[in-house]
């Protein structure tokens, strides 16, 4: 039996990372194929399906060294308050920026044209309430799609404080501050958002999202990256706040929401901060930690599930039911009064709840 | 994505399983973070003169546990739980457990070698292939039979979480490719009646959780999708993530399926299960959501 299981332990282990680096080889091999195929079928060559890191760095290199040439472009336009601005980047770091004028101002470094298109106006001033930056001038090429991505090396908008801004982007650092609402897809890059006041989705699949000081309604979502967000709070009764990535990590501080939802797959989970009265608490992951720092006087009851993880607190727990007997071990406690409801859900990761 | 980059030798130690826990942690997650390494890894590889031959007889050389692994579970569908208490022990150690997840890897790097354009209908074919011949009770039960799975696509509340995917034509084509073996039933009617006899048979089974059919529905449609584009999807280094993170999940479905048949009671298990099931749908949610933001900026 020993030698038996000894060995099915190696061949496993072995089996398991061979198969893995077989299928990244094969898609070493494949991807630049594909790249090379997508491009001469699409015959856009700026446009890099696969989002390999060398790509990117080659491409960067050629936009800056065209730099010098280059003109850089910049439009404005006068708006509603609560403009709503859409836009999508091909490549360049965004930078969008909430300031006290109604105007949008759009400035483009070391690549595209820009234009604005509006969509749609305010009938009693007639002032645009929805408009879309384009990486084209409408006004000037008439033929030319005026949907056309943003690219450069650098973009950089300023938009209202009230404006509701929605970007769409495939490789990007994103930065946005001081606007009402923020939307933003990246295929990679990182998501930075500061300031935010009713509302943030922000998604990317290569790179970190990081949030500050922001109300609203809030969906973070990364695949790789890492979830950071600290001093969130609602701006109406029933917002929620939910963070989710596959293997990245995810670090709260002081989210003040009343709903939270909180998901990683192999990636650990810090929540540090009081929990609310009367709040629902949802923290899962596969396998990775989540570990909790609340205060010593929390008032919370605690339903946790945690596989063939394990369960550690500091804290002092009124245990409810315990059952560690089983292939799904399980703890229901309460600490303090028990006001709130946080479950903590567990395949193989730990549990850990700390004193702040 | 900071840490520097391991050299060959790493690798080569990583591969073999000589590297400590802690090492082997840390080299796994920044092969999940930069692609050089990950290619690096697969190099290595190579280097290490491992061709499919030699894959094939490590397969082989565990016939004979999941042989062991067929035969238990057999037994414990029987009941006859005194008698097989010790073995189960052994079955419930991770190494021999996660042989689910070895399983499914083994299918996918198979399917992903192969990568012929009719991928999907394939893929359906061998896992149910496998699945049947190393955990069958578990395939039979837990798992529609292949050509059964894909007929019941849509209409579930569950398929919602399926986002519209990108290459609308080829997604339609794969649920063609899909459905055809049952194209006659086309009229609602022959189609009720075909899921309708299907439902008795999960509903016997009290190891079943309430909604797994839909869980495993809208999987079997996600699978489809990212199977034919996580190849120009993702880079190596964010494939490596997905496949690991994937079959981590897929040990942990595999693990509480069983505890749940086990002990149909155990609401701890069953709550696992249903949240590595959302897991997984949201993991390859991931690479069908970015397919699809993809193509919006094409
Ligand atoms: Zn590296």
């Amino acid at each position: 039996m020993k030698s038996e299981k000894a060995k099915v332990k190696t061949a496993f282990k072995n089996t398991i990372t061979r198969r893995f680096s077989l299928l990244i080889l094969a898609v070493c091999l494949v991807a630049p194929f594909s790249v090379a195929f997508s491009q001469t079928v699409k015959v856009e060559p700026k446009v890099v399906v696969a989002p390999l890191k060398q790509k990117t760095k080659i491409e960067r290199k050629s936009v800056r060294r065209s730099i010098g040439t280059e003109t850089s472009a910049e439009k404005s336009i006068a708006v509603d308050a609560k403009v709503n601005v859409s836009l999508c980047v091909r490549e360049g770091i965004l930078k969008i920026n909430g300031w006290e004028r109604n105007e949008i101002r759009a400035f483009v470094v070391g690549g595209s044209e820009v234009g604005f298109k509006v969509q749609q106006k305010n009938k009693q001033n007639d002032k645009a309430v929805w408009v879309m930056v384009t990486g084209s001038d409408p006004a000037k090429n008439k033929t030319v799609n005026s949907e056309e991505c943003l690219s450069g090396e650098e973009i950089e908008l300023d938009v209202p404080r009230g404006a509701a801004v929605n970007v769409k982007s495939r490789t990007s650092e994103t930065t946005i501050q001081a606007v009402r609402r923020a939307v933003v897809k990246n295929i990679g890059g990182d998501i930075s958002l500061n300031n935010i006041e009713q509302g943030i989705n922000a998604a990317t699949y290569q790179g970190d999202v990081t949030v500050e000081n922001s109300g609203g309604a809030i969906t973070l979502e990364s695949a790789n990256g890492n979830i950071v967000a600290f001093d969130i709070a609602p701006s109406e009764i029933g917002d929620i706040f939910k963070a989710k990535t596959n293997s990245g990590a995810i670090s709260l501080q002081r989210i003040e929401h009343r709903q939270a939802e909180i998901n990683s797959n192999s990636g650990s989970i810090k929540f540090a901060g009081e929990f609310q009265n009367g709040g629902q608490y949802n923290f899962g992951t596969q396998v990775g930690t989540i570990s909790l720092a609340i205060p010593e006087k929390s008032s919370c009851k605690i339903n946790a599930l945690y596989g063939y993880g394990k369960f550690n607190s500091e804290l002092k727990l009124a245990i409810i039911t315990e059952d560690e007997s089983s292939k799904a071990q399980r703890l229901v406690a309460t600490i303090g009064g028990g006001d709130a409801n946080v479950n903590l859900t567990t395949y193989s990761g730990a549990i850990l709840i700390r004193k702040q | 994505m900071t840490d520097k980059c391991f050299d060959i030798g790493t690798m080569q130690a990583f591969l073999d399983g000589e590297l400590a826990a802690e090492m082997t942690e840390t080299v796994a997650r920044h092969v999940a973070a930069c692609d050089e390494c990950a290619c690096l890894l697969a190099e290595s590889e190579e280097e290490s003169a491992l061709t499919f031959s030699a894959l094939e007889m490590e397969l082989n050389a565990l016939v004979p546990t999941q042989r062991l692994w067929t035969k238990i579970n057999d037994s414990i569908a029987r009941e006859k739980k005194s008698f097989w208490k010790p073995i189960l022990a052994f079955l419930l150690q991770p190494q021999t457990a996660a042989f689910a997840s070895l399983i499914f890897v083994a299918v996918l790097s198979v399917t992903l070698l192969s990568l012929k354009p009719n991928a999907p209908t394939n893929y359906v074919a061998q896992t149910g292939e496998i699945q049947q011949k190393t955990i069958q009770p578990i395939a039979k039960n837990q798992l529609s039979p292949p050509a059964q799975t894909p007929l019941l696509l849509p209409e579930e509340k569950n398929t919602e979480t399926i986002k519209s995917v990108q290459n609308k034509a080829e997604y339609r084509a794969a649920k063609t490719a899909y459905v055809r073996p049952e194209k006659v039933l086309t009229d609602a009617k022959s189609r009720d009646t075909k899921s309708d006899a299907l439902v008795p048979a999960v509903r016997e089974n009290s190891g079943n959780i309430l909604g797994e059919e839909s869980y495993i529905k809208t999987i079997a449609t996600l699978n489809t999708t990212v199977a034919n584009r996580k190849d120009e999807i993702l880079s190596p280094s964010a494939r490596f993530a997905f496949e690991r993170d994937l079959a981590v999940t897929d040990d942990a479905i595999a693990r509480m399926k069983l505890e749940v048949r086990r002990n149909p009671k155990n609401e701890a298990a069953k709550q696992i299960l249903r949240a590595s099931y959302q897991n997984k749908i949201d993991l390859l949610n991931s690479v069908a959501d970015k397919t699809e933001l993809m193509a919006s900026l094409d």
